[in-house]
């Protein structure tokens, strides 16, 4: 196998056109070909909100090795309409090459200097074969294999399962792809980019983040989904809706994310997992329930994908805004967990983790990812439910019936045995008003504090169980010369940063601080204590998680690389940033 | 109706050319009703107020309608247009919203405004599902349907919004489709006129979710008259003579085989059958014959008829459902005001 892009051992793809041309399904096949062939991929989606139109991009970037992320170019543009090589052109490495429709109005001359054109008649193939307008895409992936010099039959493979049972539009798009294909041979120079399959096959998968946390929550045996469209958040939806039946999962779609959290909140009283999942918005429509998760101590999954705000901002853009937020979100004090997947395997491993913990400190958790996590794709081996398990805490499923059972029983750990409700002998009392053990309203001083300070003596045990989940990741060198520090989806970039310094020799770590709340202080502060310089990475305008190192810590970051505009950070501008807090 | 030229329209009421809309959308038609009913109405644009929340049906006004527009958050249009409305009575304050966005999520703004008889005019798209977020299954997707949501089919039950908003107490109520849009461009007037809580439902077509919805497969350009045929196959107007000279065969397995079945039973009738997609039941076999009885005896025993079905059941009913006056919200708060000695 040998993977050879013009910058580095990757190489990049960038999709672009107008919605409707298929962008979106070019790139996942191309993802999927290129990762049977034996690579690894990461592919991103770039789209407005817009009811229609409108441009939409997707970068894929393929190698040998791990990608975590997108490049800061790439090798291949392929333009599905004029306006994309306007846009994209300046993304292209030098040496870079550009697959345009030779029937646009695009005057090769136009092009940048350094960039080899690769005009390819996309309509006129597609007239010839009589296919539907959408297949152009499908004859720019031909050319595309062909420029790379990839073995087509791969692909073939990929358009065979990908449109199973629906024979016609499978011959149409092989037809479409060999010519493609055919013509980029016979006409064109190759790219100066090589990537040969490999026979070796380790049954990679490629999944989104929302898929890897579909996933995770029917690996943890969440009976009960529901949720009320939000985008970037919908995806876990439609993934469970369809797929209902084999997860053994109930789910809902309700007039509102009010009325979803609060049916979830009824699913876990009555004893099953239970999750929602949305954004920002939507959350905020949920803290009040979160409140009352949290007062009747029933545990609960809430999966946040965070989009620009305030308010409705950008729909399909990616941020890291809402950590505080979701930290403080919901009146009075009680003790939750935020916990922030970086990459599709946290989202699978985190989401079951985030149920055991729910369930055994009887507390909503909260998993916080962002649009770049939850609708890129990525390649990894395939996820393994029995490497975090199922643990449902203290739940009985009978009573004695010796004594009356105590909903709320003041116990050294804080933790109540949980019952189902409709079990002989022992009823169920869950209350939203402040309460004495069995669940009665209460007022009483003394029984106030008493279980306010229950709820809390449950933080230590999390903490301690927090510790054991490792709570803070390090990634690079041990002995740094500089020091990356970030959260959630950050990390991709970041890692892709490390190996950028590492080739300049500049030894790097990344710092990801995965639980949030609550916040693995000691630790933090340990790594943090040393005297290299630190940079702050973070996709929001105030630096969240440099307030919340301040707090806990009361160390303060001062050198910080913040992107507001709604695209991911590139490594190279983490590289950069780097440079220049070590000068 | 008075004949204006498209680009009048266009000139004096649109901001922004060519719509955000996809293909063949209905919320142009709802659009152009909406500025003829104005223009014909002689309401200036500066004493127009457009309201709307999240969806598709909030592009109408926001950004197309050249006036003011407060563009808000998800089912919350309503309340918003409330708090102008009293505080600028003079205003008239018109909702956009979607079935989503006003039923689903804003539903208790709804209601509780038509209880309220405040004088705003809520004008409601209809297109049976969530269609900006990807076609998700929304409070008026009929029972059975196919969403994102419920591939298997929507196991629940849709609002009869009219009777919904009708009971919590609108005193101006009506029913429209796109297909109808002298009857709503008259309603629309009428709407604005009232003093009153008034709330018209237009059923839209969607071709790009109601594609799926209703399982059409034909190329997109075919779908929207498609979808406006079955919505005037689909619905009767009420307090109207309606023909009843005709029947619907829903057809035991593939619709076309069933209609060359049924037209062999029926030779030698003066009967008349052609395949029409009826938003109940399908697509169906509509025979029109002044022979009924003979028609039903010939296909009742078909192995190729499901069952017959008479002419106007499982149809929409459209038209103004309730028009009555009583005490406005505004006015009702100026006397208050009045009385406490304010103002």
């Amino acid at each position: 196998m040998v993977c050879i892009g013009i910058k580095d051992e990757t190489i990049s793809f960038l999709i672009g056109g107008e919605a409707g041309q298929g962008i979106m399904r070019s790139g996942s096949l191309l993802g999927k070909a290129l990762m049977r062939g034996g690579l690894h991929i990461f592919g991103v989606n770039d789209y407005p909100s817009l009811i229609r139109g409108g441009h939409n991009f997707y970068i894929l970037r393929a190698s040998e090795r791990e990608v975590y992320s997108q490049g800061d170019g790439v090798d291949l543009l392929i333009a599905l309409n004029d306006e994309s090589v306007e846009l994209h052109i300046n993304d292209l490495y030098p040496g870079g090459g550009v697959i345009y429709d030779e029937e646009g109005k695009l005057d090769p001359r136009e092009l940048r200097d350094d960039v080899k054109p690769y005009p390819t008649p996309l309509t006129g193939i597609v007239k010839e074969i009589g296919g539907p307008r959408v297949v152009r895409n499908t004859v720019a992936l031909g050319a595309a294999l062909s420029l790379i010099g990839f073995n087509p039959e791969t692909m073939r493979g990929v358009i065979r399962d990908t449109f199973r049972g629906r024979e016609s539009v499978i011959e149409m798009n092989i037809k479409a792809l060999d010519r493609g294909y055919e013509y980029a041979e016979r006409n064109f120079e190759g790219l100066g980019c090589r990537v040969e399959a490999s026979k070796r096959r380790d049954g990679r998968i490629m999944v989104t983040g929302n898929e890897a946390i579909a996933l995770g929550a029917i690996g943890a045996g969440c009976r009960f989904y529901a949720a009320y469209p939000m985008t970037p958040a919908t995806p876990i939806l439609h993934y469970l809706a369809a797929h209902d039946e084999e997860a053994g999962m109930v789910v809902v779609q309700p007039e509102s994310e009010i009325a979803a959290i609060n049916m979830v909140i009824g699913a876990a009283y009555a004893g099953v997992r239970a999750m929602t999942a949305t954004s920002g918005g939507g959350f905020c429509l949920m803290t009040e329930a979160l409140g009352l998760a949290a007062m009747t101590e029933t545990p609960i999954v809430v999966v946040i994908n965070q989009r620009p705000g305030p308010s409705t901002g950008m729909a399909t853009y990616t941020s890291q805004g809402d950590l505080l937020f979701t930290i403080h979100a919901s009146q009075g004090e009680f003790p939750r967990v935020v916990v922030a997947p970086g990459d599709v395997d946290e989202c699978f491993y985190l989401t079951m983790e985030a149920f055991n913990l729910a369930e055994r400190f009887q507390i909503p958790v909260i998993i916080l990812a962002d649009k770049y996590l939850a609708e890129s794709h990525r390649s990894t081996r395939p996820f393994d439910p029995s490497r975090v398990g199922i643990d449902r805490g203290d739940l009985l499923t009978e009573w004695s019936g010796d004594e009356e059972y105590r909903r709320y029983r003041l116990t050294e750990s804080g933790i109540s045995p949980r019952i189902i409700p409709g079990i002989e002998g022992a009823t169920m009392l869950a209350n939203t008003n402040e309460h004495d053990e069995y669940g009665f309203a209460t007022t009483n001083p003394e029984m106030v504090k008493a279980m306010m300070d229950k709820r809390f003596r449950k933080l230590e045990a999390l903490r301690r169980e927090i510790e054991h989940l490792n709570p803070v990741r390090i990634y690079g060198s041990e002995e740094a010369e500089a020091t990356i520090v970030g959260w959630g989806s950050t990390k991709g970039p970041a890692l892709e940063a490390l190996r950028m310094l590492e080739d300049e020799g500049i030894k790097a770590r990344f710092i990801q601080v995965v639980y949030l709340e609550p916040f693995p202080d000691e630790r933090v502060e340990g790594l943090l204590s040393g005297d290299e310089p630190k940079l702050l990475v973070e996709m929001n305008k105030t630096g969240q998680l440099g307030s919340l190192i301040k707090l806990h810590t009361g160390i303060t970051l001062e050198h910080r690389l913040l992107r507001y505009d709604g695209r991911p950070v590139n490594p190279g501008q983490i590289c950069d940033a780097i440079r220049g807090v070590m000068r | 109706m008075s004949v204006k030229p498209l680009s009048y329209y266009r000139e004096r009421y649109i901001r922004f050319q060519p719509s955000p809309f996809c293909p063949g959308c209905g919320n142009g038609i709802i659009l152009n009703c909406f500025v003829r009913a104005v223009d014909e109405l002689g309401i200036p644009q500066k004493q127009i107020l457009c309201v709307s929340g999240i969806g598709c049906s909030a592009w109408i006004p926001s950004p197309n309608f050249r006036g003011d527009t407060l563009h808000t958050t998800h089912g919350r249009a309503i309340a918003f247009a409330t708090g102008a409305k009293v505080y600028n009575p003079d205003l008239y304050t018109v909702v956009f919203t979607g079935d989503g966005d006003g039923a689903g999520i804003g539903g208790n703004h709804l209601i509780h405004a038509a209880r309220r008889n405040i004088d705003i005019t809520v004008i409601l798209v209809n297109n049976l599902s969530y269609a900006m977020t990807g076609g998700q299954i929304a409070p008026t997707t009929l029972h059975g349907l196919r969403t994102t949501t419920s591939p298997y089919g929507n196991p629940e039950h849709p609002f009869d919004l009219v009777k919904l908003v009708a009971a919590a107490g609108a005193t101006y109520v009506a029913r429209w489709t796109t297909y109808h849009v002298v009857e709503l461009t008259r309603s629309i007037k009428e709407a604005l006129q009232h003093r009153g809580f008034s709330f018209i439902e237009v059923l839209s077509q969607c071709p790009t979710q109601q594609r799926r919805l209703f399982g059409f497969r034909d190329p997109m350009r075919r779908l929207p008259s498609r979808i406006l045929e079955m919505f005037a196959e689909s619905t009767y107007i009420r307090n109207r003579p309606q023909r009843e000279n005709y029947l619907y065969a829903l057809p035991r397995g593939e619709p076309n085989e069933a209609f060359k079945a049924i037209e062999d039973a029926l030779k030698g009738l003066e009967a008349s059958a052609r395949l029409v997609d009826h938003i109940t039941y399908g697509r169906v076999v509509r025979v029109d014959s002044e022979d009924l009885e003979a028609v039903s005896e010939r296909l009742r025993n078909l192995s190729a008829v499901e069952r017959l079905v008479d002419a106007l059941e499982g149809k929409i009913e459209l038209g103004v459902f309730v028009r009555e006056h009583r005490p406005e919200f505004t006015e009702s708060l100026r006397t208050l005001i009045e009385r406490a000695g304010g103002m």
